[in-house]
């Protein structure tokens, strides 16, 4: 391994840490107050693309050392192995399904359908197999999802064959970024952050960040942004949505703010085109949580934590940007239409 | 349970594990059809509450002889006890048991807390190994149309405001700010509800690990604080008759209200017809 030259013996090598951090790039021409520095953490320079391969790696060491996982084929050609199950909605899943599949473990993500087509594929490039529920049909406050039940329905009636990280309550979750997101911004910040703006989903990262920064520092802000309700924005929640976590810890946040999901797509694409920043919808929304904290306290050091880029999205930036969709086929002719629009 | 109504309707989780192989029927049935597919209690088939509780061509529960053809292939005997369980709070297995009491099988009894339940404990067995019972001659011996209500049912509390009507759909469906949940194909032609209607969602009645709220605190949810009258008949509606059940099931036997109805037409229908009243 050498992070130098960038070589490595596998892919297990390029994970983040303070020794081979993802980079932190400031917001210069977006930037709302002169006064405040915005730097965003581009977690799609992960090896599978998103912030979740923190979270993946430790959840898959934990599951081998305490579950037994066996690459298939270990007790003999018919050994189906051991591998992962998990409920995901897309990220979470695909840093798994590459990791494993490097292990040589099975893997099965379990997903809601909403979640977008080019995540599910990635999900079956990278070797997994899906269990795909409809979690429309259960409109019903305070229940565990459907995908959650049926992973853990796996996880029990297949306990020889899968192993559930959960990552909506593990413990491992938090502890990967306290243990890496948090030290490397603390190192390239050089111990000069005072906020730090990141999402809602399983809150691992927020919780971990939290941890890490507040005890090196107690003045550090920890803002979370959520969507607003009847959001489409992947891998989110809002404060209605996190009942099915266990890792939210309302004490660990300074302010949650509220976004209009809406703008989760246009400031990415304000990122993109403005400051070459490859944001996802998730990215889209932080950064607006970040203008508006920037805004409000005139001075600091905000770290954003972009969790992933934009290319999985396509379907959906369409969908949110119909503009975008004009000047794609030639004059006279209509764009070829994409499944998201069709809804 | 023993506080409720008529609490021989209502079993545990550690009652149908003591039970396992002595013989009970147990059923499952559920919201999302994949669950049981991934692993279920040992010995349970499956009903799929779209095509095998309800007729495939007009809109109604399957008939007598679909059902003598569904309990019987079932391996299910007419002195048979069985246990119904499901996800979603046992929303969809509450909608089989009506059923199955709507056939006259008296014997039938919901596991409380569902398949959310026997899933949080440890000691309960999963498999995927799908039984093959031993097919029955079963046969409807009369039906019990008290507990069914039509929409004639319906307009003639509306006028006479003789009997409790509970919706137990969502608040914003109550209030007519959304027709069906997000996502729902089958909608009405009209939001509101049903005149003189309380709101109760079907969910209120439930803790958070799935199983029934105690007696106490049902009592005061439906009868103190929504103003359901003790001594009346009532009738529960939902969108298409299935959360109704629950609350069907909660008020008939859980409070033992004396002649309570699953209105399964529910705001489909209701809210779809020409002329009849709404309230917003």
């Amino acid at each position: 391994m050498n992070h130098q030259t960038r070589v490595y013996d596998d892919i297990f090598e390029m994970l983040p840490d303070e020794d081979n951090p993802t980079p932190l790039v400031r917001i210069n021409r977006l930037n709302p107050e002169p006064g405040f520095t915005l730097y965003a953490k581009l977690e799609w320079m992960n090896p599978f693309g998103s912030v979740k391969d923190r979270a993946a790696s430790y959840l898959l060491r934990q599951m081998e050392e305490e579950k037994g996982l066996r690459p298939e084929g270990a007790n003999g050609p018919d050994d189906p192995g051991k591998g992962i199950v998990e409920p995901t909605s897309g990220n979470t899943g695909l840093s798994l399904a590459g990791l494993a599949g490097v292990r040589g473990y099975p893997m099965k993500a379990v997903l809601p359908n909403k979640v977008p087509l080019e995540k599910k594929l990635m999900l079956r490039l990278a070797g997994s197999e899906l269990e795909v529920v409809n979690d429309d049909l259960c409109p019903s406050p305070g229940m565990g999802e459907g995908s959650i039940n049926l992973a853990r329905t796996i996880a029990r009636a297949q306990s020889d064959r899968y192993a559930m990280p959960h990552q909506y309550e593990n413990e491992n979750n938090v502890r990967a970024h306290m243990e890496t997101t948090g030290p490397e911004i603390w190192k390239q910040t050089a111990g000069e952050i005072t906020h730090v703006i990141t999402s809602l989903g399983t809150c691992g990262t927020v919780s971990g960040l939290s941890k890490f920064l507040k005890a090196k520092n107690p003045d550090i802000r920890v803002i979370a942004v959520a969507p607003s309700e009847g959001h489409d924005v992947p891998g989110l929640r809002n404060k209605s949505q996190l009942a099915v976590t266990t890792l939210y810890d309302e004490s660990l946040i300074d302010d949650v703010l509220e976004i209009d999901y809406e703008l989760a797509y246009t400031r990415a694409a304000e990122l993109f085109s403005r400051e070459g920043l490859r944001a996802g919808p998730s990215a889209g929304l932080i950064f607006e949580g970040g203008r508006i904290v920037a805004q409000r306290d005139k001075t600091g050091l905000g770290v954003m934590i972009f969790c992933d880029d934009a290319f999985k999205y396509a379907k959906s930036f369409a969908k949110h940007m119909p503009e975008l969709v004009e000047g794609t086929a030639p004059q006279n002719q209509q764009p070829e239409p994409i499944g998201a629009l069709k809804e | 349970m023993s506080e409720y109504a008529n609490p021989s309707v209502l079993v545990s989780t550690d009652w149908v594990h003591e039970r396992l192989n002595s013989g009970i029927k147990i059923v499952e049935v559920d919201v999302d059809t994949q669950q049981y597919g991934a692993g279920h209690i040992p010995g349970a088939v499956a009903f799929d509450w779209t095509t095998q509780l309800q007729d495939q061509t007009r809109r109604d529960i399957i008939g007598k002889d679909e059902f003598e053809q569904l309990v019987g292939a079932a391996g299910i005997s007419n002195d048979d006890e069985v246990v119904i369980y499901g996800d979603n709070n046992n929303w969809f297995a509450a909608y089989a048991l009506w059923v199955f009491k709507y056939y006259g099988h008296d014997n039938v009894k919901l596991m409380n807390g569902g398949r959310s339940k026997w899933l949080d404990e440890e000691d309960k067995p999963l498999t995927t190994d799908v039984p093959s019972p031993a097919p029955t001659t079963y046969t409807v011996k009369g039906t019990n149309p008290a507990i069914r209500a039509f929409v004639q049912d319906v307009l003639g509390v509306v006028k006479d405001g003789n009997a409790n009507l509970v919706d137990v759909r969502s608040h914003d469906e109550y209030s007519g700010k959304v027709i069906a949940p997000p996502g729902m194909s089958e909608t009405a032609q009209r939001g509101g509800h049903v005149p003189g209607a309380k709101s109760v969602p079907w969910v209120t009645a439930v803790n958070p690990d799935g199983t029934f709220k105690s007696r106490a605190d049902l009592e005061k949810i439906y009868f103190q604080d929504a103003g359901v009258i003790e001594g009346k008949d009532t009738i529960a509606y939902c969108r298409i008759g299935e959360r109704s059940s629950h609350t069907w099931f909660v008020l008939k036997y859980l409070l033992g209200l004396p002649n309570v109805k699953n209105y399964d037409g529910s705001w489909t229908e209701y809210g779809s017809m020409i002329g009849v009243p709404i309230e917003r």
